[in-house]
């Protein structure tokens, strides 16, 4: 090891003086992993996009030749259907990418910022391989269909176990006790983004992860219906808020200060933005659920908090760029400076539009459409990946100790991913408002100008071409940034040099500097105290003591919670009982576990909202009563394809079947993926036993039903009759033992209970006397589960 | 009686609004702390702790 030590002035004092050596190897593992995810969360990306258009582009023929036939491989393999691989990108983007990311400038500034080594190398490196190994296993699973149908939280129960245990156990212990054995007595604001991104992540991926295993690969959401869809998007909100923006805001105010050479503008200022994220952002979550059957208040608090968060947002942006006064000319030259301006621009404009989308006359028009997905992008792409890369390009050279290979390719790098962004983000912003008011446009007569869903994708198909190109464009400059890496890496030296720093320890001693006198005079000890309090010395004190600072953070974030979700889970009146609600039966349960499997969630909504352009077009608005047995809800959040929550008896069951094995052989503009798997694959009848077992467990009155083989003969005997039907229909014969049948099952369930009587039997037609008896012993019990 | 009725007879309807008062209260306490005066060299110090981990290297120049 070459030596070569530094002294810090700054914190000279009386205390011995201690040596140590940053640990940049654990740097260089994620900011490497970092670099390789990317890759593969983008080209997963540009290949889901590409799923939206290969349909109509596979079936384009000129003089009998059809040169993109080829296609219809991404749309017709059921592993690499737009269903199962959407969560998988989306994981890959946020959980691999920014993860990694994160992990990388954690590691870099928490060690500079507390002069000290982490605290254990080997939770470093259990870190580094826990989360990569985690990586693996969702890129394994996901393709294959398993899936907790939760969106951004798909991963099965065994692997959100691992992820708590790397999360808290390895990354957690390490960078707290690190903060314990600092040699800077104040905590830099970065930390204070990390370890409210530490503390809260934990919180939400532990609170909207509880479930009950049904097997190594299948578990069910302990929450149902309303209280589900509260939870997830309180988890689905607040990891937008404390993995994609606290901890790139902690990254932000440590690695912009030190690209421009000049401290942050305002320290102030990023102490305000802090606390009002930590105050305001976890209350937002509701937003994402308007006009839903979520209750109109908690909807309406989301809006609210979430219109507080665009100043202190906009306050950040500020501060970021203006961190750059008299450095602007550096812009020109310096690529890492170009990231970090177009990426804090991009956390602007996410941060404008997001209060804006979730003003509920604005997200009437915008929800379920491309508008969301051109918001998130802009934040991915442009906010959490500009400033990852502006990041990987300023720390190359450190970590690697070589010069970046390509100045060149870097800036060029650059310009290919705002390009892309903005050819992503312009055109699917023009498809989202031209879907949106296609849906709601009336003819004079007063029916639905387009009320053929089909027509409203079919005329999104050229901005999705664009949205190709645009993607194309920001997966080449990885590519650039990939190859860039890789030079820079081939040039670093035989053999690290590693420095040497020396800072005094800590005094044990320290005592704080007392507090200001009282200003009152003539009141009584207590008003004293009050004033003394009111003049906040105790925050000076906070922010030198990080336990204490968790902890008020940590209860911020849970009371804040509390005050949503006890009313939302224990108030009757939110989720008013329907008689006629009843559970569904082992066939249709087993169907749904298909619907979720496939992804279907990605596509089709099961939510029609109290608008008179939805209720035109699908039938009576849901009510939350019908959703006390859905573990999991299955809203959804986009509509790609047309909302199902009314669905059934609205076609055939011959008509499903085709539809699924080839939509195009019904509706020939579709650019739905084809299931003909489903066809194929035989259904585990036995293994329904065990998942209504769990679901009974979780209060479903199943009655009857969970005792040993009911569950199977039951499913056996609807799979059957269906069967029969179908062939009655022209359909198919041959198909009872197959998971088509029971996906069409569900599908013809879906939404049909509230128009049946409140004593109504759902095992009727195909049970025999047998119905009778699961009927006593509450099978149609109605709803109650809940 | 189950815990939902009770709950429900509790008005806790009340709850997201006195809550709404009370962090909008102490995130007003905190910023009249942090924009006071007294505390700017405090912060002008804080400020600056990115640029001293002593980690400066020669200015990339790439090619």
């Amino acid at each position: 090891m070459t030596a070569i030590a530094a002294r810090h002035t700054s914190t000279a004092s009386a205390a011995p003086m201690e040596r140590f050596v940053y640990d940049d190897s654990i740097v260089r593992k994620f900011l490497t992993a970092t670099m390789v995810w990317g890759v593969v969360a983008f080209l997963a990306g540009l290949i889901i996009a590409l799923e939206l258009v290969a349909p109509r582009a596979a079936a384009w023929e000129v003089n009998g030749v059809r040169p993109f036939a080829w296609l219809a491989v991404i749309f017709e393999t059921s592993w690499l259907n737009f269903g199962r691989l959407r969560p998988l990108h989306t994981n890959a983007a946020i959980f691999a990418f920014a993860g990694n990311g994160i992990f990388a400038a954690v590691y870099y500034s928490t060690q500079r910022l507390c002069k000290a080594r982490m605290w254990s190398d080997t939770l470093g490196r259990l870190h580094f391989w826990g989360w990569q190994l985690i990586i693996v296993c969702a890129a394994l699973t996901l393709p294959l269909g398993i899936t907790s149908g939760k969106e951004y939280a798909e991963l099965e129960w065994p692997i959100d176990l691992m992820i708590a245990v790397v999360w808290l156990g390895f990354f957690g212990v390490n960078f707290f006790q690190t903060l314990r054995h600092r040699r800077e007595r104040h905590m830099y604001v970065a930390l204070w983004f990390y370890i409210a991104t530490i503390a809260t992540v934990t919180v939400l991926h532990v609170g909207n992860s509880l479930a009950i295993p049904a097997g190594l690969f299948k578990s069910y959401s302990v929450y149902a219906g309303v209280q589900d869809a509260f939870m997830q998007w309180w988890y689905g909100h607040n990891a937008v808020a404390f993995f994609l923006t606290t901890p790139f805001l902690g990254l932000m105010y440590y690695f912009m200060p030190k690209a421009a050479e000049r401290p942050v503008y305002s320290y102030r200022l990023s102490i305000i933005h802090f606390w009002s994220l930590v105050f305001i952002y976890i209350w937002a979550g509701p937003h994402h659920l308007h006009y839903t059957a979520l209750p109109a208040w908690a909807s309406s608090l989301g809006m609210l908090f979430s219109l507080m968060l665009w100043m202190p947002s906009w306050g950040g942006m500020i501060n970021g760029l203006l961190t750059l006064r008299g450095a602007w000319n550096k812009v020109t030259t310096d690529p890492v400076l170009k990231f970090f301006v177009v990426g804090v621009t991009f956390y602007g404009m996410s941060t404008f539009e997001g209060p804006m989308l979730s003003i509920k006359s604005v997200n009437a028009l915008s929800h379920y459409t491309d508008w969301t997905i051109a918001h998130v992008h802009g934040g991915a792409l442009g906010w959490n990946g500009l400033l990852t890369f502006g990041m990987m390009y300023w720390l190359l050279p450190r970590i690697f100790q070589t010069k970046l290979y390509s100045t060149r390719l870097a800036t060029t790098h650059f310009w290919l991913a705002t390009v892309g962004i903005l050819l992503y983000v312009i055109p699917i912003y023009v498809a989202g408002l031209t879907q949106g008011l296609m849906w709601r446009a009336f003819d004079q007569s007063g029916n639905l100008q387009y009320p053929d869903f089909v027509e409203t994708v079919n005329a999104l198909i050229p901005m999705y071409w664009v949205r190709v190109i645009g993607g194309t464009l920001y997966v080449g400059g990885s590519l650039l940034a990939a190859f860039n890496y890789f030079k820079t890496w081939q040039s670093r030296p035989a053999k690290y040099e590693e420095v040497v720093h020396e800072a005094p320890a800590l005094s044990r001693t320290y005592v704080d500097p007392p507090p200001p006198p009282s200003r009152l005079s003539g009141v009584v000890g207590i008003g004293h105290k009050g004033d003394v309090w009111l003049q906040g010395a105790w925050h000076r004190v906070w922010e030198r003591l990080p336990v204490k600072f968790t902890v008020w953070v940590v209860i911020a974030v849970l009371v804040a919670s509390a005050f949503e979700i006890i009313p939302t889970f224990l108030i009757r009146s939110n989720v008013p009982s329907i008689a006629s609600v009843k559970p569904y039966t082992p066939l249709e349960l087993a169907g749904r576990e298909i619907y979720i499997a496939e992804g279907c969630y990605t596509c089709h909504s099961q939510m029609i909202r109290p608008i008179w352009a939805e209720t035109k077009r699908y039938g009576e608005y849901s009510k939350p009563g019908e959703f006390v047995y859905d573990h999991p809800f299955q809203w959804g959040s986009r509509r790609i394809g047309p909302d199902l929550a009314r669905e059934g008896g609205k076609q055939s069951h011959d008509w499903h079947v085709r539809h699924m094995e080839n939509p195009r052989q019904l509706v020939a503009q579709s650019i739905m993926p084809g299931y003909a798997h489903l066809l194929r694959e035989k259904l585990d009848f036995e293994a329904i036993q065990r998942r209504v077992g769990v679901m009974a467990m979780l209060g479903v009155p199943y009655g009857e039903a969970v005792k040993p083989g009911r569950a199977a003969e039951l499913a056996r005997a609807q799979a059957a009759k269906i069967a029969t039907e179908l062939v009655t229909q022209g359909g198919y014969p041959d198909m009872a033992d197959k998971k088509i049948i029971a996906l069409v099952a569900y599908l013809q369930r879906l939404g049909t209970d509230l128009s049946k009587p409140d004593d109504w039997n759902p095992y009727e037609g195909f049970d025999g006397k047998k119905a009778a008896d699961a009927t006593a012993s509450g099978a149609t019990g109605g709803a109650g589960g809940n | 009686m189950r815990l939902s009725d009770i709950m429900s007879q509790m008005g806790l309807t009340v709850w997201p609004e006195a809550a709404l008062v009370i962090f909008a209260g102490v995130f007003v306490l905190i910023v009249r702390r942090v924009l006071s005066r007294d505390r700017a060299a405090e912060m002008a110090s804080a400020a600056r702790l990115p640029l001293e981990d002593g980690t400066a290297c020669e200015k990339e120049t790439g090619r």
